[in-house]
């Protein structure tokens, strides 16, 4: 087994006009056993932006707290939310900083930049970051998740059209994998509001 | 002669070599994709054409379909020397079957025939992700998935091979597979007009060739009909 | 205890990792670049070429990312092995060779980069997997490098690294030249890659060029673009609103309340 298959977990992000979306899925398990079924794996940095964290529970969380702590550290100094791109390489820098004894741990970060273009980008456990246009995808269900994506994503979404492509390929990606499922959170991300939606998915 | 040589010891002296486990595998994956989408009265089959081993590309044009007779038809995906084996055997059974019953062999037969070929080699197995296609004798679309050593099961659609991780969830996503638990129970077979049930095998095959790397080069897709198979190829990237 | 990064490596989680392994948990593969990587020296200068392409096990995982890395205005480094390796040894050395600029005022040279390159990666003994492909001008003229991942490297007048190595070394075999010209040297680069990009599953997508001359250089990101999808659907899916069962909404609006405007800077009296 994998370490990455202990909790199950599925992520996308895709990018649409003037918007970005970014899901997960709520199972949290140990291997087959599912323990809770409202686990969140998407993570808010500020506003704007929002970072998935796919892979060993433990990690995900410790990591979570380490953004939000190196965020707050970043706004004393500069007086400021920061940027999607930066954060990019802030989460890079981090995890590369253990190389050789990784946090078992795949972050996806999805957010608006200042100007309003969508930023998303993904990474391996060691901080290899791969930025895209279209859609980002992490956790136990990658390759059902990027065939579905393959699929379904289309260039200038609108905010509505993004929330449903995203749903679709979430939910049908993780009905394949039995690590993750029970449900999905969903956050749409636009210039002045924030949509969150809980999803009804498949029970088993 | 045998006594003339010494007695080896149990221990290997030194500078003598130890027996090293094989290195070598009699399997390989030489990859590929193969999908089936039933319908009310065809059924679609698609393969990708290319052959590879590792990082190479073996041929680019390698038909993964075995054409049993008009209503039935075999694709598998795998290693290539296993597949050509158990097409070679499937298909002299099938020549067999027709000399003493006088008839082609129906969709429903040929599945378990398959499963039991596959299972005879339960401790040895072909190498092979299999699909069973056609049409029932109802004239209903037809298809069968397999795992490598014999259980199988009747679909509405399926997939094998190295894109079927990429492909499934494009395909459950349209044909909707209802939950078996889902109340009241509801219809396995896809309604698709044969255009779209095409339409849909082609940009999942697209999709799975943008990700998957053992998919490309082409796609050969046979249509099977009560009246006959209609074969439609479609390009993939070649890289 | 959260202090102030040193640089360098942490150690701290290896004791832990290692007891996972200890029960039975696999490490996790990283995001590899499978590669083709290419470079040259023609007359006036180097032509480094690569594909586009990163593979985690046997699925793409970036489309289009770039493997030819900055190192100094006048250096650029194709790389391979490791994403995450490639992109962190370049970026390193660029930074301290910005620093080197800042302190001398002089121009970088490729065999500092390539010492640089290769001090760190002996000193890891091959455990950062980078491989490659070190190309610039300086005053000494046009310099091409190959470094590999322990640390070895040589110097030749025509270079590839990756999985797609042979594929792109059979074409530099066949065609190379002394001193050729910028456009033959760009088209054989070009075919070099391709070959890897056609024929090797590990590298495609598309073809990226560098061009470094004493003169200046020139990137052509995405030189040969080949990779159009082969097929449009013709019913495409489209989802009405509310096609998937929503349990609960929230939206924040996050207009800020409070508009800060800028004021114009205080005139300031001088007596």
């Amino acid at each position: 087994m994998s370490i990455f298959e202990y909790n199950g977990s599925a992520i996308v992000a895709m990018a649409g006009k003037e918007c970005v979306a970014i899901g997960s899925d709520l199972r949290f398990g140990v291997q087959l056993q599912t323990l809770a079924t409202d686990y969140k794996k998407v993570y808010k940095i500020h506003d704007q932006l929002f970072i998935g964290l796919a892979g060993l529970g433990t990690d995900a969380e410790t990591l979570s707290q380490r953004f939000a702590f190196k965020h707050n550290l970043y706004k004393l100094r500069e007086e400021r939310d920061i940027k999607p791109s930066a954060f990019g390489q802030l989460v890079s820098a981090t995890l590369y900083e253990r190389r050789f004894g990784p946090y078992f741990c795949q972050p996806v970060i999805a957010g608006l930049e200042p100007d309003g273009s969508p930023y998303l980008c993904g990474m391996d456990s060691i901080g290899a970051q791969e930025t895209a246009k279209d859609f980002m995808v992490a956790g136990t269900a990658t390759d059902s998740l990027l065939g579905i994506c393959e699929s379904l994503w289309r260039p200038d979404l609108g905010p509505e059209e993004l929330f449903e492509t995203l749903s679709q390929a979430l939910l049908s990606g993780q009905d394949r994998d039995c690590l993750a499922g029970w449900g999905a959170v969903v956050y749409v991300i636009t210039k002045d509001k924030v949509i969150a939606r809980t999803l009804k998915g498949r029970m088993d | 002669m045998a006594a003339a040589l010494p007695v080896r010891a149990s221990v290997p002296a030194a500078g003598q070599a130890v027996k090293q486990h094989a290195t070598w595998s009699p399997y390989d994956d030489n990859g590929g994709t193969v999908v089936a989408v039933a319908g009310d009265d065809y059924c679609v089959v698609a393969a990708s054409t290319r052959m590879s081993t590792g990082y190479s590309i073996l041929t680019r044009n390698k038909s993964k379909i075995l054409q049993l007779n008009p209503k039935c038809v075999i694709a598998s995906a795998g290693m290539q020397a296993d597949q050509e084996t158990l097409h070679k055997v499937l298909h002299s059974r099938h020549v067999t079957y027709q000399f003493n019953h006088r008839k082609p062999m129906a969709c429903p037969a040929m599945a378990q025939l398959l499963s039991n070929t596959l299972y005879y080699k339960r401790f040895f197995p072909y190498y092979t992700f299999n699909l069973c296609a056609g049409l029932d004798d109802e004239g209903r679309g037809a298809v069968y998935t397999y795992d490598a050593i014999g259980s199988y099961e009747r679909v509405g659609y399926g997939c094998q091979g190295n894109g079927k991780e990429l492909v499934q969830p494009v395909l459950d996503n349209q044909l909707k597979a209802a939950s078996p638990l889902a109340l009241p129970p509801q219809q396995w077979l896809s309604s698709l007009p044969l255009e779209q049930a095409v339409d849909l095998v082609k940009g999942a095959f697209v999709s799975a060739g943008e990700r998957d790397i053992y998919t490309g080069d082409d796609v050969e897709i046979l249509i099977i009909t009560k009246d006959c198979i209609k074969t439609d190829r479609l390009e993939l990237k070649r890289d | 205890m959260e202090t102030a990064q040193q640089g360098g490596f942490s150690f701290d989680l290896c004791k832990r990792n290692e007891f996972f392994a200890a029960k039975g948990v696999q490490h996790p593969g990283f995001t590899k670049t499978g590669t083709t990587i290419a470079g040259l020296i023609f007359k006036d200068g180097v032509v480094l070429g690569a594909d586009t392409r990163s593979t985690a096990g046997s699925t793409v995982a970036d489309k289009n990312c770039e493997k030819i890395h900055f190192i100094a205005p006048n250096i650029y480094c194709c790389g391979a092995g490791t994403a995450a390796d490639t992109e962190n040894v370049t970026g390193m050395v660029a930074s301290q060779l910005e620093l080197h600029r800042y302190a001398t005022g002089t121009q970088s040279r490729v065999v500092t980069a390539m010492t640089l390159l290769k001090g760190h990666l002996f000193k890891y003994q091959g455990h950062v997997s980078a491989a490659l492909v070190l190309g610039g001008v300086d005053f000494r003229g046009p310099h091409l490098f190959t470094v590999y991942p322990h640390g070895s490297t040589d110097s030749l007048p025509f270079a590839t690294m990756g999985s797609g190595s042979l594929n792109a070394m059979a074409v530099f075999e066949a065609g190379f030249k002394d001193d050729m010209s910028r456009e033959e040297a760009m088209a054989l680069v070009a075919r070099a890659i391709r070959s890897g990009v056609m024929n090797d599953l590990g590298s495609g997508s598309n073809v990226d060029l560098c061009i470094i001359t004493k003169d200046g250089v020139e990137y052509l990101r995405n030189h040969e673009y080949l990779q159009t999808k082969t097929y449009e659907r013709q019913f495409p899916q489209k989802f009405a609103s509310g096609s998937v069962p929503v349990v609960r909404e929230r939206v924040y609006d996050i207009r800020r309340a409070v508009q800060v405007v800028e004021g114009e800077p205080m005139e300031m009296e001088v007596s």
